[in-house]
């Protein structure tokens, strides 16, 4: 490839330096350029899963510290300050910075490929996302470096509860870096999510009609509507916050008038999409891998895909049972509560879909078989309580106890977890083309499995007798001492169990078994590709005839292979594939917000030390981003072409005047 | 990137006759629809002054700012001559926006949501 | 991508699934998120406004409902302008287009220009501020918000103006386009901030001084450098849109004005709810 793309600067008609040498594009193919570049949604999509799975660590660690302090009673692992910051990390982390990248790793690497798209609508907008992400990242995270700048990580709680956030209650400066990095991380989320909308909207190959789409691009699509939905309210919610802290606001300040009940309601018409934000790739992942490995096609799909949209839609319209016991009025209460009861029905539907593809299938028990069903027992598990906290008067025993950390780990590790983690096994061959050992693979699950459970079943109990949550020890005499334990025991066998499949995926990544295509005999257009796919994909864009198109290719040769011959002539007449270029800007587009982000989170509105410092930096990093914007906007969009031979080699146009 | 079709030489094909011909009328429509928004607007204006029952005020302010919405996204901003999705999807964001805040105000218009009197 | 000789059919394209150009179908789902966004905004207002604290303020001994109204008319005007400049690039009339999308920019301007002075009458004669009372927390938030996306739009609008100039022909005059494009861009943005400066200081020297003479002097005595500055940028607007050759700003390009124009048009969309909410409805108590 190689061999077509000019070396120096590439220009609109291949000559040289008629553009100014800032928007000249940028051609490397390896080394740090390249990644900083690249607009590949395979790479784009690597790269978050690189940082989701660091920071999956990062949380790990802040949980194994938790548990530690929980130990036994009056622990002295942490002091109080900072069991605060360890839990408000903790969850921020595994939430923004874990299962949601990891989530958009999938997205970006798979939705694509199972359209028969060659990359997303907008693979610089694709690239900011990303960039994006990592600057919000690292400001969330700035705290532990600059512990005296900033007065140390987030402690506020993951939901920043006012008026514990306000100024009053919390003066340093940790939760205003907290506030900028989830602003910033909203963006990055919607910007991806409206690119996302209209792949899979628009750029479906021909004959993918709505219903023949996989499920987990459906998936895909009802999260991403979730995601551009819902982040406008926390973003508000985050704005009102930061304007009550800075400049004087009243919007949660009760001497001024303000309503600190406020700060709940928009957090939670966020939170609970959120969490069906969480929950749903999961559950596309999962809609995958059963079909695959029961050797038959997924149980009544047009219900499961009705389902998900049923889900994200009644997701709006339950965000009050995290409030059952704040006081508002019957009426109100009983509202939420049978909104809530009434989301439990598609989601079972979808659990008996899914034991209905596995029923009078062939079962294929590999690694990712087993994290699947081990999501479907978990997640049920999950539900169940659930199900017990949409009863409000039980809620009202429940709610800030234990027994809502039991409930949400085992849909957030015994679903999403299991799910991302069946993923990485059942696309690790396509993406790297070498498989991951099956041996220990399935001990990697055991150990998961076990240290999951043994954490976290008797954290029920423990909330049923009344231990309430993020509180930092606990006296001896309460009856909590054994479970406290044995939870701490099972979250360190948990991260043994991380450990081993990190080391056996790393190990894989290196040296594992080589595999060749469609290593599972998979259903979907993914699979249909070489290992690992070539930078344009798909040699011939795919014509689809039937749902699980792959499938239908496989069993379809001849019909196929004569399309594609007349589908090739026609593409390459045209001028072949038409390829993007990489790109700086929206790489210097996230920097600029990174750098404001930090300077704005630094700025106190009572002039103090370094007032003017900070300022100048807001102001730079405003004009970088400008900058990055400005040159993205102008440096245009008209790639380069590709012309293919049979197997996929590029070669130079057979009609080039190049 | 965008997906090929299989004949995308057709760039032109699907040109209406009809599109052609409104395209010509179409400055008239956006300077009537203008100037009906106008007038609206100055009804709206003139209304408040009304020394009509409250309810019956609010409920025509509403339905003025719903009609005056109606022509500007209909109209000036073509859903009406567009693909459906367009509308279904923008309806989605303002269906859900409107849904949310009449949720709110009504859960703070509650009598349990009446803040205490001050200490 | 492809280039056409003679007309698009702006209502399809034929390289998508759905014939929807990806970029409306982008700022489509984006207005949708926004319109969240706004809800949230407004609904807080709303809240405050039916629980408000005891002795707050109250809005109709400080707005104003002329300038208000006058305002909201201006930015219906300039609503119909930006269909015009999205019409007038649809039949591949560039100079119709660039009077558009000027007059799209000029009202939105004065929008701003209302806004700023009604902002800062409210803050010094009324003594509302962000931080002394919830409905100036509410208020200035609210309108505030939508005063930015306006400004953003304004902003947008410009670079597209100034795009608009960008010449059709290979180098050398390639490579200075692009320093020519960020020049026009900054005289244009300097042009609009002064003329900002220059009507608001006429107007506060128009209320302070008992005639229309005594204010005049006041003026220049002030703020003549700003006149100075505003007239200069203008000879540099008319400058650079001297005719020079053809541009590479044609129907190809009309799908971007029509994005733009979207966007525009939901901030004003955005106000005739914010205008009835906020300031009508506060006239019936």
């Amino acid at each position: 490839m190689d061999a077509l793309a000019k070396t120096d600067f590439q220009t609109k008609d291949g000559h040289a330096s008629t553009q100014p040498a800032l928007l000249a594009h940028p051609t490397a193919k390896t080394g740090l350029m390249m990644w900083l570049t690249t607009v590949d949604h395979k790479r784009i999509g690597f790269l978050y899963g690189v940082f989701a799975l660091f920071f999956f660590l990062v949380g790990g660690v802040e949980a194994l510290l938790i548990r530690a302090q929980l130990m036994f009673p009056n622990g002295t692992v942490l002091t109080a300050q900072q069991y605060n910051t360890m839990f408000t990390m903790h969850g921020t982390t595994m939430i923004f910075l874990a299962v949601m990248p990891l989530s958009a790793a999938f997205f970006n690497f798979i939705m694509p490929l199972q359209i028969g798209a060659r990359d997303v609508a907008f693979p610089r907008l694709n690239a900011f996302s990303l960039w994006t992400f990592v600057a919000g990242a690292i400001i969330l995270n700035i705290g532990w470096f600059l512990p005296q700048a900033t007065h140390g990580a987030p402690d506020g709680g993951w939901y920043g509860y006012a008026p514990l956030t306000s100024k009053n209650f919390i003066p340093k400066h940790s939760i205003d870096y907290w506030v900028m990095g989830l602003q910033l991380l909203g963006v990055a989320s919607i910007a991806a999510s409206l690119n996302f909308i209209v792949t899979i909207i628009n750029l479906r190959a021909p004959g993918m009609t709505m219903m023949r789409l996989p499920v987990f691009t459906w998936m895909t699509l009802v999260t991403a509507f979730l995601i551009i939905l819902s982040f406008p309210a926390i973003t508000i919610a985050l704005v009102e916050l930061m304007m009550d802290r800075n400049f004087g606001t009243n919007f949660f300040e009760v001497s001024g008038g303000g309503m600190p009940i406020l700060w709940q309601h928009l957090f939670w018409i966020f939170g609970h999409p959120e969490v069906y934000i969480l929950i749903l790739p999961a559950m596309g992942i999962i809609s995958e891998i059963l079909p695959t490995f029961a050797r038959k096609p997924l149980f009544g799909y047009p219900i499961v895909v009705f389902s998900g949209a049923a889900i994200g839609f009644l997701g709006f319209t339950v965000w009050s049972h995290h409030m059952f016991t704040t006081g508002m009025g019957a009426v109100a209460t009983a509202a939420f509560a049978l909104a809530t009861m009434a989301i439990a029905v598609p989601t079972g539907v979808k659990i008996f879909n899914w034991i209905g593809t596995l029923w009078g299938g062939h079962i294929v028990m590999r690694t990712p078989m087993l994290f699947a069903l081990g999501f479907v027992w978990m997640f049920m598990i999950g539900g169940f309580s659930g199900v017990m906290h949409a009863a409000a008067p039980a809620d009202a025993q429940q709610n800030d106890s234990y027994f809502v950390v039991a409930h949400f780990h085992y849909v957030l590790i015994g679903g999403s977890i299991f799910a991302l983690l069946a993923g990485i096994h059942y696309w690790f061959p396509l993406m790297f083309g070498r498989k991951v050992s099956e041996f220990w693979g399935k001990l990697s699950f055991w150990v998961i499995f076990v240290g999951f459970n043994v954490t976290f079943f008797p954290m029920h109990f423990l909330g049923l007798n009344g231990m309430p949550r993020r509180t930092f020890t606990y006296d001896s005499n309460l009856g909590w001492n054994t479970p406290n334990y044995i939870a701490t025991i099972g979250a360190f066998v948990l991260g043994i169990g991380i450990m081993i499949y990190f080391i056996v995926m790393i190990y894989a990544f290196f040296k594992g078994e080589k595999v060749g295509k469609d290593v599972w005999d998979g259903r979907t257009l993914e699979w249909s590709l070489p290992v690992p796919p070539p930078e344009y994909n798909f040699r011939v864009v795919p014509t689809v005839h039937a749902r699980d198109a792959w499938w239908y290719e496989k069993h379809h040769r001849e019909e196929v292979a004569k399309e594609n011959d007349e589908h090739a002539k026609a593409e390459d007449a045209h001028g072949g594939i038409h390829m993007p270029f990489g790109s700086i800007w929206p790489f210097v587009t996230s920097l600029g917000m990174l750098i404001g982000g930090i300077a704005i989170s630094a700025l106190d509105s009572n002039p103090a030390p370094g007032i003017h410092l900070r300022l100048a930096l807001t102001l730079a990093g405003g004009a970088v981003m400008f900058i990055g914007i400005y040159f993205w906007a102008l440096e245009g969009n008209e790639g380069y072409h590709l012309h293919l031979d049979r197997d996929g080699k590029p070669v130079e146009d057979p009609h080039a005047k190049h | 990137m965008s997906a090929p079709s299989a004949s995308a030489a057709t760039h032109d094909a699907g040109h209406s006759g009809e599109a052609h011909g409104h395209e010509e009328s179409k400055y008239q429509i956006y300077v009537q629809i203008a100037m009906l928004l106008a007038v609206i607007t100055g009804l709206e204006i003139v209304a408040v002054y009304l020394p009509f029952a409250k309810w019956l005020l609010i409920t025509a302010l509403v339905i003025m700012s719903i009609v005056k919405f109606m022509f500007v996204i209909f109209y000036f901003m073509h859903l009406r001559w567009d693909k459906p999705f367009c509308t279904i999807l923008f309806f989605i964001g303002l269906v859900l926006a409107g849904g949310t805040a009449l949720a709110l105000i009504a859960l703070f218009a509650a009598e349990a949501s009446v803040p205490l009197p001050s200490l | 991508m492809s280039s056409h000789a003679g007309t698009i059919d702006h209502h399809h394209d034929p390289s998508t699934s759905t014939g929807i150009p990806n970029k409306k179908l982008l700022m489509w789902a984006f207005l949708a998120s926004d319109c969240m966004f706004f809800a949230t905004l407004i609904s807080t207002h709303l809240i405050y406004r039916l629980h408000p604290p005891a002795g707050g303020l109250d809005p109709k001994k400080i707005f104003s409902i002329e300038l208000t109204s006058f305002s909201t008319f201006i930015l219906l005007m300039s609503s119909l302008m930006m269909a015009l400049a999205v019409t007038a690039i649809q039949k591949n009339n560039v100079k119709s287009c660039r009077w558009s999308l000027l007059t799209t920019i000029f009202f939105g301007m004065i929008f701003l220009g209302c806004q700023v002075y009604e902002f800062e009458h409210f803050v010094h004669e009324k003594k509302m501020t962000l931080s002394n009372s919830m409905l100036g927390t509410t208020f200035y938030t609210l309108t505030g918000t939508h005063g930015c996306h306006v400004a953003i739009g304004v902003l947008w609008l410009s670079l597209m103006y100034v795009r608009s100039f960008k010449p059709a022909q290979p180098d050398p005059q390639r490579r200075r386009w692009f320093s020519r494009n960020l020049l026009h861009a900054l005289v244009l943005v300097a042009a609009l901030l002064l003329s900002l400066k220059v009507t608001l200081a006429l107007v506060h020297a128009i209320q302070v001084e008992p005639t229309f003479g005594s204010a005049l002097s006041h003026f220049v005595r002030g703020d003549f450098i700003y006149l100075v500055g505003m007239l200069l940028s203008f000879g540099g607007l008319v400058w650079f849109a001297r005719p020079a050759g053809p541009v590479d700003f044609n129907e190809r390009h009309a799908v971007d004005v029509e994005g733009m124009g979207l966007y525009w048009h939901f901030v004003d969309i955005v106000w005739i709810v914010i205008f009835t909410v906020v300031y009508l409805l506060e006239y019936l108590k």
